[in-house]
Order: C-alpha cells, then structure tokens, then sequence
C-alpha cells in the first residue's frame, strides 16, 4: 500500500472547538499551550500504510445472491484502493461454506483483498466491533450483504473526505424495493419491483437525524480516528439502532462532510426477513431509547449553523405552547375541548401511522 | 445435462481506458474459468473491435491482456476498425473471426460475476436463441417470467446467443439501427424465427450506470438523439405506422434539437427509399407498450 501524509484540511468539530478557545485573544497562556499541544497530536502529520478504504461487509449467509450482487458492486468501484472485511456473524456450517465458496470464486486480485472473519454470539454490533479491529484503511465503511453500491462510491467518499480528514463523509443512498422469488435455474433470489427512489435528505442535518436516521450505513465513511484516536466503538448492548448510534455519536464528536452525490442503493425487502421484521417494536423502541439517554448524558458538540437552527425550533415550539391555551377547559373553550375529545382517537391513530411508515422509511 | 460448447465473447470499444478493459478481462476470464471448470465451455476467444478514433491498444499494451486471456485456455483477437461502426456494425464485424456455438455481447467495461457465464450458458439451451444478464447496480425493469425467466427482449450490454441463430436472422441490422435498439430488434428477429428470450438473473454483470442524486437517469446527448431516432425505425420495422405518426408528431411538437434531428433522419431515409422493410405484420413478437418495448415491472 503507498503511504501517505495525514494533514490538516479536514479538521474536525472536536478540533474545531480548541480552535475556538484557543484563538481568544485573552485566553490562559499555559491553556493555549496544552490545547496546540492536543491540536497538534490530532492532526499531526503522520503515515498510513493502509488503504483508503475498509468495507466491513456482515453477512449471516442466508441471502447469497445478493451477497454475490454485494461483492460484484464492489469488485466494479472505479477506486480500488480498498480492504473487504467479510463479517460471518453466527453463520451455520452449511452457509459459512456457501460464503467460502462465493469468495473462493471471485477473481483473484480482487479476491486477494477480501477476508472472511467468522464471529459468533452477540448482537449486530459484535462483528462490527470485530471488523473495526481488524480494519487497516484510513476511514471505514459498512455495507450489508444485500446492499448495491455505484461504481464511484468509495471515490465519491475520496474525493469529499480526502486521504486525511477527520470528519465523516456522507453520501445520499436510494431505496428499492425488492421481493423473494426463485430464479429460473433454482437460486433463491429476488426480483426488483422499484425503480431507486432518492427519499433521504441530500445534505446532511444533524437536527433531523435526531430524530430519525435518514442514512443507511453505506452512505457513510467513517474515519479510522474515530474508533482508534477517540476510541468510539459500536454498541454491543443495542439490539439495532447500532448504526444510528455511532452516525450520531461520530458526527456530534467530529463532524459530517457532505458527498454530493447518490452512491448506493438500499434493498428494501418486502415478504423477506429484515432488520425490521427480525426486531419487534419493543426492541426498536428499547434501543433508540438507550441511544438517546447516552448521548443525552454527556455534553455535545453542535455544528456550526445550529444555534439558529435550535432558536427556530424553540420559538416554533413557544408559539405552539401560546395556542395550547384554547385545549385548557374552562366553559368558554368547552366547545373546542369536545370537539377535541371527537377526533383525538382519529388524530393519535394518523400520527402512529404517519410515524410507522417514517420509522420504516429510516431503516 | 449440457454439454461443453465454444466460445467468442466479443466487445467494441469506443474511447474505453485500457484500465478498465483489463479488469473487465480479468473479471470475464475468471468467470470462464469456472464455466469452463463446470465443463460448460471448451474453446473460447475473446474479440475485441476497436471503434475509436486512436486504438486504445499496442500490441505492447495488450501483451499483458493475451496472456491473461491464454492462460485460462482462451485466445485474444483485437481488430482496429479505424472507424466508429457502432456496437451492431462492430458485432456483425467480429462474429465471422471466429466459429465457436455460443456468442457473448459484452459492453467493454461490464465486469462479468464469476458464475455470469456458467448461468449462461446453462440458460442458452432448447429454443433459447439468447439470454440476458442481469445487470447491476441498476438492474433493466423489463418483465419477466418467473420460472422460465422467458421476456420481450435481452439488452446486449450481456447477452448469450447461439450463433445459430445469430446466422440466422443475419446478426444485428446495422443498416437501420447504429446504437440503440439493435438489440431489441435482434431479439424480436430470433423470436421471428422460433427462439424464445430470457432474462437470466443468476447471471450478474456490473454495468456503470449511475443516478443523479434526485434518483433521475441523466441521459446524455448521444443517448437522447440515438434513442429517439431508433424507436421511429423500430415501430417502422416492426409494421406500427401509428406509433411512427405519433412518434413523428410528438417529436415535432417536443422541437429539441435531437427530437427534430431523428426526425429529419426518418424523413431523409424514407425519402431515400432505405427504410427496412416491415415484418410481424400480425404484431406476433413486437410489444410497444409506452415508450417501451416490453412491459415494465417499474
């Protein structure tokens, strides 16, 4: 692998932030010192003997075409400076063979690159955890065994993120929906019944992901400092919710570069197993909730931009609280209180429904 | 049980790096490897027809991909057409360099799976006259049966043929069709003549399609111009004089500078009398539905 220098164009948010206090006019002296001490340690030059990119691609062999399909988008990027780590989480024998002999087969160059690593027990983020250690590029990305990827997708990220930033990148990812079906000559494969549809933001806003995660885990490029400088690594306690927890946690600690472009294509499976229908609600529910109440119990970094944005957010709040006189009962407001009392059942069913299909929408 | 058949993959270049030749040949000869391993190809050639305007290759430069290609038991052709023929042109060309059963249409840069061309070649059987990769990332919406895989029409961008057939119906017609719906009119020519179409979806080829961030396909110039003009000669072809009054007035009345200039190039042919001579005139393989040549699944 060639080496190359790490520099500082890409600074981070945490960087950001000592910039900050450190470029005050009045600030300690043996302060500014310590924090260009911290600064130059973050973004100090220094050499990568690894490639661009590490594609921790989980697996359990059940889906095997689209594994190939997974494989093959890869084989087919127009930057091939990469590492595929193949994570055969609980597999049994007979598919851990199965994905053996995909790999055995693929051309023998590419084949040179991709490693199988065999994880047992724990939940998804058991062998993302593994893959991270295991992982030799400069950023990281992760990319499940159903998933499509354009040929410029590592490029894309190339190109945003540099060979050296510390920021993550992400790119805008489509979804498709695809159904089970048995292949003419026997496979157990699929047919395609949408064309990609471009429903996720296109530039990334930290607010909204509060909310919900509207980037699959193959729009992003983590950097190899998250996990191995801050010492980040996937939760092992979350059932799901895994990837969303460290988009939120990585990009409140370090920042997001935007790719402009779309790069990948989700699978959404319909009548086949997913994340979705593996997980009931109550896991869902449970896992966001502990994702939440982490972040929640330490202090965090906004981008820049957000304080207007949070204002904003505040007085539309404050307005709406201004109204909410007129649901209070007195007998003045009775006759909007009953009409209220008419259509709430109506109106609580509509917004679980509405949060249902965004819930489906974000995974 | 089918048995070991000859093979002539053939591509046409046009402009392609040499890079991307080679990885693409990289990826054909491994996935002959395990055709060829499953006793499903025996002798195969690759020929590649060179359209652009400087060759893409030396023979210094292609040294590296003979031996690739030798060293899984194949042999490497390179012709320089010195001039752009078009991928019907280019095919007609390159068919009669060699003599094998099956032929492969292969765009120079798609990167074959490694069991692209054993799913092939085992669907290439009976009365199969061609089958059709399924193409990746973004896969064709055309329908298709689920247990035969039986469809309208196979893109060439990889396709499987039986030279039979090919002979048959005199290759891809050339003379009407430059770059789009050559393949589209082959496949109706061999359906003409008895075959029947599938789409293979166990056999996978990487195609470098991409999207624009809003999900759109970003058609270029060449794309948009070519298309409009086929889809006139292909609804003459195929006896829709309808589809052609329609396609004529929508295009006149659309006034972009391709629309009018497929127009015109209707007109000039007809005029000059060198229009094809119309077939299926009881509509028997011909599906225009839309602006499509098949029904869509999407």
């Amino acid at each position: 692998m060639t080496k190359k220098t790490i520099k500082d164009d890409h600074p981070s948010s945490f960087v950001g932030l000592i910039d900050v206090i450190s470029g005050r006019k009045n600030v300690d002296p043996e302060l500014h010192r310590r924090l260009e001490s911290v600064r130059q340690l973050l973004v100090a030059p220094k050499t990568h003997e690894g490639p661009f990119l590490t594609v921790l691609v989980r697996t359990q062999g059940r889906r095997l075409e689209p594994l190939k399909d997974a494989l093959l988008c890869l084989a087919g990027q127009t930057v091939q400076d990469f590492e595929v780590i193949l994570l055969e989480h609980n597999a049994t024998k007979d598919a851990a063979r199965e994905v053996r002999a995909i790999v055995d087969r693929l051309e023998p160059e590419f084949g040179s690159r991709v490693r199988i690593l065999e994880v047992k027990g724990g939940t998804r983020s058991k062998p993302l955890n593994a893959g991270v250690h295991e992982a030799r590029g400069r950023y990281i990305a992760i990319y499940d065994d159903d998933d499509l990827v354009f040929a410029d997708w590592i490029e894309q990220f190339r190109d945003t993120a540099g060979t050296d930033g510390d920021r993550l990148a992400r790119a805008v990812v489509a979804n498709q929906v695809v159904v089970p079906e048995i292949w003419p000559q026997g496979q157990s494969g699929f047919r395609t019944a949408s064309w990609p549809n471009s429903e996720y933001p296109k530039t990334f806003d930290l607010l909204q992901h509060m909310l919900v995660n509207y980037s699959p885990f193959m729009s992003w490029a983590f950097p190899r400092a998250l996990f191995f400088t801050y010492g980040m690594r996937f939760d092992e306690n979350l059932t799901v919710a895994e990837d969303w927890d460290v988009i939120l946690r990585g990009s409140l600690l370090l920042g997001v570069d935007d790719v402009p472009a779309l790069t990948a294509i989700y699978r959404r499976w319909v009548g086949g197993e997913s994340s979705y229908t593996s997980h009931d609600t109550e896991s869902w529910r449970a896992s966001e909730q502990a994702v939440i109440d982490r972040i929640d119990e330490h202090v965090i970094m906004m981008p820049v931009g957000s304080f207007n944005a949070m204002r904003r957010m505040v007085l539309y709040n404050t307005a709406l609280d201004n109204y909410r006189f007129i649901f209070n009962g007195t007998s003045l407001r009775r006759p909007l209180n009953w009409a209220w009392d008419a259509v709430r059942p109506g109106f609580r069913v509509a917004v679980k429904v509405r949060n249902r299909i965004r819930r489906l929408r974000a995974r | 049980m089918v048995e070991a058949r000859s093979l002539a993959v053939q591509s046409v270049l046009y402009r392609n790096s040499a890079e991307d030749i080679e990885r693409a040949t990289r990826a054909l000869t491994n996935s002959v490897r395990w055709a060829r391993a499953d006793r499903l190809i025996s002798d195969w050639t690759l020929q590649l027809g060179d359209c652009s305007p400087s060759a893409v290759f030396t023979e210094t430069s292609l040294a590296p991909l003979r031996a690739v290609v030798e060293a899984e038991g194949g042999t490497l052709g390179y012709t320089v057409f010195g001039a752009n023929l078009g991928s019907a042109a280019g095919h007609n060309a390159l068919a009669p360099l060699s003599s094998t059963q099956l032929l492969l249409i292969l765009n120079p840069d798609a990167q074959v799976a490694p069991d692209a061309i054993t799913a092939l070649a085992r669907a290439v059987v009976g009365d199969v006259g061609i089958a059709e990769s399924r193409q990746v990332p973004l896969e064709h919406p055309k329908y298709f049966e689920a247990n035969t895989g039986t469809t309208s029409w196979a893109s060439t961008a990889c396709a499987m043929t039986v030279r039979e057939g090919f002979d048959k119906v005199g290759g891809f017609d050339s003379a009407t069709f430059f770059l789009y719906c050559d393949d589209v009119d082959y496949s109706w020519q061999l359906r003409l003549h008895g075959y029947r179409v599938v789409f293979e979806p166990a056999a996978a080829v990487f195609h470098d399609k991409r999207l624009t961030i809003t999900g759109d396909w970003p058609a270029g110039d060449a794309e948009i111009y070519y298309s409009a003009e086929a889809a006139i000669l292909l609804a003459h072809k195929y006896s829709r004089p309808d589809i052609v009054r329609s396609l004529v007035a929508r295009y006149t009345k659309d006034g972009s500078a391709a629309a009018l200039k497929a127009t015109a190039e209707y007109r000039k042919r007809k005029a000059a009398g060198t229009l094809p001579t119309p077939v299926d005139r009881a509509h028997k393989v011909a599906e225009f539905v839309k602006d499509n040549y098949a029904v869509h699944r999407f």
